[in-house]
């Protein structure tokens, strides 16, 4: 399976789907997380995702969100952006901003699994 | 950008009211497009009224009394006048329908407003210029394609393989559904619509087919399949009661297997 959305329909179709069903069945763990941690100070938070069930739940979540995310954009620039200038700026842009947020999460997460 | 508003020398204007038959009581409205690309006019709507004594009930009566009896330049491709060949479809009362098969008391009171088939050239007044559908249909190789030996008979079939056809083999290829279709209307040129799709599928699911592989590799594309984003104006729209969306999703079911498999 490519890695890049696009290249070829069926993997990018797959992915879309897998990681939709993900993220339904993710949304419990999201509601239990922020109920949880509603008004807690740093320290109840770094102590929660020391749990390493949480932390890695939690990375999965965003993985699973990035991905599905990045997907939904490129289908709406696919559908939409034909001008090629604009196109191949839109997908780079769209792959950027997954990057850069992907990269905050997942060191914040670390941060609070492991730094406290 | 997707061209989301029609350039402005595409945008109809307010056209010709013409004169209402002589003595006649019993009237109905009529709003058409009127497009003659032999001038440099924009499109204009044009109110006919028809003489519903002296007329058929069905949409397409009336429109062919406009042209016998008030404006004989009005120009409609139409054959069977019932629902088989496909060629009188054209987008009516907002929606894409056969004009032989839709009746004049199915649209509700108010003018019959008759429009060409949406987000196709215009060849002249209410046809649309299907070159490119027809080329994407050619495109998924509509025939039976075989490796075996030909058999002495025929291809033989069971009634349960043959009962796979029912609800695809009725398609008479209007163009009502592709032309409704908002991801046809964006991606025309590289997206197969509902329509090419659904013969495609009939084709993939023929039990005498061997071809099925090859068909679904030329199929595995971003644009010619996937731009189906399960809107189903297609299902809605068609004449025949068919539902290419179904059809569509059948195909990304067999990709998936085989890819998965
Ligand atoms: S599926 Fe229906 S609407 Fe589409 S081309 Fe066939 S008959 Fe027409
Ligand atoms: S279901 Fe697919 S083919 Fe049918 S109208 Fe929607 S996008 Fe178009
Ligand atoms: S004239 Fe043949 S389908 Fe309407």
């Amino acid at each position: 399976m490519k890695t890049h959305p696009g290249e070829k329909g069926t993997g990018t179709f797959i992915r879309q789907r897998v990681t939709g069903a993900l993220n339904i069945v993710f949304v419990g763990f999201l509601i239990w997380l922020v109920v949880n941690l509603a008004g807690a100070d740093r320290a109840q938070m770094a102590a929660t995702f020391a749990n390493p069930i949480v932390a890695i739940l939690a990375l999965v979540l965003i993985g699973s969100a990035l991905v599905h995310m990045r997907i939904g954009m490129y289908e709406i620039i696919e559908d939409y952006v034909h001008e090629p200038k604009l196109h191949g700026l839109a997908k780079t842009a769209n792959t950027t901003f997954t990057v850069i947020i992907g990269a905050i999460a997942l060191v914040s997460v670390l941060v609070l699994a492991f730094g406290g | 950008m997707a061209e989301l508003v029609l350039d402005k020398r595409s945008r109809p204007k307010a056209g010709k009211t013409w004169p209402k038959p002589e003595g006649a009581t019993n009237l109905r409205e009529y709003q058409v497009y009127r497009y003659d690309p032999d001038t440099q006019e924009n499109p204009r709507i044009d109110t006919y009224f028809v003489d519903l004594d002296d007329c058929g009930p069905m949409i397409l009566d009336g429109l062919l009394w406009i042209k016998n009896n008030i404006d004989p330049t009005l120009t409609l491709r139409r054959s069977c006048r019932e629902g088989i060949c496909g060629s009188c479809a054209m987008n009516i009362d907002g929606a894409n329908t056969l004009a032989c098969t839709k009746g004049m008391d199915e649209v509700s009171k108010g003018a019959v407003k008759v429009y060409p088939l949406p987000h196709m050239p215009v060849v002249k007044d209410l046809v649309p210029d299907l070159s490119t559908f027809y080329e994407q249909h050619k495109s998924v190789q509509p025939w039976l394609q075989t490796k075996s030996p030909t058999p002495d008979t025929e291809w033989l079939q069971s009634r349960e393989d043959r009962a796979k056809l029912d609800g695809l083999y009725e398609c008479i290829l209007c163009a009502c559904c592709s032309t409704s279709c908002p991801s046809y209307w964006w991606n025309g040129e590289k997206y197969l619509g509902p329509a090419v799709l659904l013969q495609a599928y009939r084709w993939l699911i023929d039990s005498r087919d061997e071809a099925t592989s090859e068909r679904l590799d030329d199929l595995e594309d971003p644009f010619k399949l996937y731009r189906c984003h399960t809107i189903m104006n297609c299902a809605k729209v068609c004449p025949k009661g068919l539902n290419p969306a179904k059809a569509i999703a059948e195909i990304k079911k067999m990709m998936i297997e085989r890819k998965v498999a």
